[in-house]
């Protein structure tokens, strides 16, 4: 019951978004903004995170094919392909989803409690569209960017502690991830991050437009967001994958 | 001008505003008076069209805001300038910038021209040039009010809306602010309509007053009148703080 309120209620404010903006100029400029305080400020947390993981998984996999019978090949190709199917979409997509999103909420909350969606909507400017738009758009434009980040410096991850570690050679890592290489994985997981993009951006934000309160609902309104954004980011990864992965 | 005719709003069942009329003059401060919680935030929200009402009608000089069109309303908002309690200013934007943006918003002018217009409505609410640029965590809540006034007659407003402009300010801040409210609605000939439960602002402009409680009009008139009314309701609000007891024995 609560359930389908709340998400008559998401499709609602889902219209308002994508209803006509009141000058398109004033529109690009916030999300270039957007982009910017988004996207570009999350790069790096992305590039730590990845070359940790990616150096992490090549030991785990050294060491779990450790035995002779194994090629040496498979390292390589078990980190790429970690990387690319789960880690660098999903998994980041739920990283992502604690720092976009519960920025998305607080910012929004705050402007909800504050009264300032109410002096958008006084002044005749569709506060949905103007304040999410730029935010989805923004999102579902930089996600694929981060995928492609995430791989690449999981990848040099691997490639530094393999062989820094002692499990496995630069040679023997190098052809493993270039070994039996599908390219549609990666098409697989750029669809896959458009629509993590969108479930980022426009689930916390339906939970900041609709904060009640002062502060304290606020931060509550965070903590929900991304914990049912992560719900709906693994509901649409075993969806998609079912889909398109089969 | 603005005239409410048999406004209802309730909110799940429970009834917060029964039958109020009432009519708002132009070029005068029009105040609604009454405690915490007798519904004035939801008066001014349901006259503005925040808040649906159930029942009555709405008037902004002859347009009937109920019946009038999506479209026709998104026009009469640009006519309409709001201060709301805590300010609201855009956090994100500076002081100049929060004047700027409805006319970035609604105008074409040039960046010259905003410029210009920037200046007169920050100039009239005595604000420097220094204060431009900070950001509204920048400045105090007196200042945060005055830039707030400034952005709500950026587009000329005919109709001004102020929900408790001094809640939270000194005394000496407030009644500036009183002050500054009522000279705007003089100088352009604005309808203002000022939420507020403190008796300083109702002495010093009430030039129309309506008092509710519990979401009904209890009493109308002027700050002339109202010390010496009989109304016992209306009483028992003003008369909680012993100074205006001690004005009515005097007079
Ligand atoms: N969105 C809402 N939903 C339910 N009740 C509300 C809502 N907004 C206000 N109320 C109720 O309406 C009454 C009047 O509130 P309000 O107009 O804010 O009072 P005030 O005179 O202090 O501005 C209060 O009892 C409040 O609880
Ligand atoms: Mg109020």
């Amino acid at each position: 019951m609560n359930l389908f309120f709340h998400i008559g209620r998401y499709f609602l404010l889902l219209k308002r978004v994508f209803g006509r903006p009141e000058k398109s100029r004033i529109y690009l400029k916030q999300l270039f903004k957007e982009v910017d305080n988004l996207g570009v400020n999350s790069v790096w947390i992305v590039v730590i995170i990845s070359i940790f993981i990616g150096g992490i998984m090549t030991i785990q996999f050294a060491y779990s094919m450790s035995n002779p019978i194994y090629p040496k090949t498979l390292v390589g190709l078990g980190t790429r392909d970690t990387l690319i199917l789960e880690f660098s979409s999903t998994m980041l997509a739920l990283i992502m989803a604690g720092k976009i999103g519960s920025n998305i909420t607080s910012e929004i909350g705050t402007m909800r409690v504050t009264e300032q969606i109410d002096s958008l909507e006084i002044m005749g400017i569709n506060s949905a569209g103007f304040l999410i738009l730029p935010k989805i758009v923004a999102v579902v434009f930089i996600f694929p960017f981060l995928f492609i980040i995430s791989v690449f410096f999981g990848l040099i991850g691997g490639l530094v502690t393999g062989p820094v570690v002692g499990v496995i050679s630069v040679t023997d890592y190098l052809k493993g991830i270039q070994f039996l290489f599908y390219p549609y994985y990666v098409t697989f997981s750029i669809i896959k991050s458009l629509f993590f993009g969108f479930i980022v951006a426009s689930i916390p934000a339906y939970f900041g437009y609709h904060v009640q309160g002062g502060a304290l609902e606020v931060g509550k309104a965070s903590t929900n967001a991304v914990v049912n954004t992560n719900i709906f980011i693994l509901l649409f990864d075993l969806i998609l994958t079912r889909l398109l992965l089969t | 001008m603005i005239e409410i005719k048999n406004l209802y709003k309730s909110f799940e069942g429970q009834t917060v505003l029964k039958d109020i009329s009432f009519r708002f003059q132009q070029g005068i401060t029009n105040l609604i008076i009454g405690r915490s919680g007798s519904g004035k935030t939801v008066l001014v929200k349901s006259i503005l069209g925040l808040l649906e009402i159930d029942e009555g009608e709405i008037w902004y000089d002859e347009k009937n805001f109920v019946k009038i069109s999506q479209k026709e309303r998104k026009a009469l908002r640009r006519e309409i300038g709001m201060v709301f309690q805590g300010g609201a200013l855009f956090d994100s934007l500076s002081v100049e910038a929060n004047v700027g943006f409805p006319l970035e918003m609604f105008t074409n002018l040039t960046a010259r021209e905003k410029e210009k217009r920037i200046d007169f409505c920050l100039d009239h609410v005595n604000i420097e040039k220094t204060a431009y640029k900070l950001f509204p965590s920048e400045i105090s809540g007196g200042m945060k009010k005055r830039v707030a006034i400034a952005r709500a007659i950026a587009l000329n407003p005919k109709y001004l809306f102020c929900d408790e402009p001094n809640s939270g300010l000194d005394p000496e801040t407030a009644t500036i602010i009183d002050r500054l409210i009522q000279d705007l609605t003089k100088e352009f000939q604005m309808t203002t309509i000022i939420n507020t439960h403190d008796m300083n602002s109702v002495l010093e402009i009430g030039e129309s007053v309506m008092f509710i409680s519990k979401g009904e009009v209890w009493w109308e008139g002027t700050n002339k009148e109202i010390l010496k009314t009989n109304n016992e309701k209306l009483n028992d609000f003003i008369f909680a703080n012993k100074i205006y007891d001690q004005m009515r024995k005097d007079l």
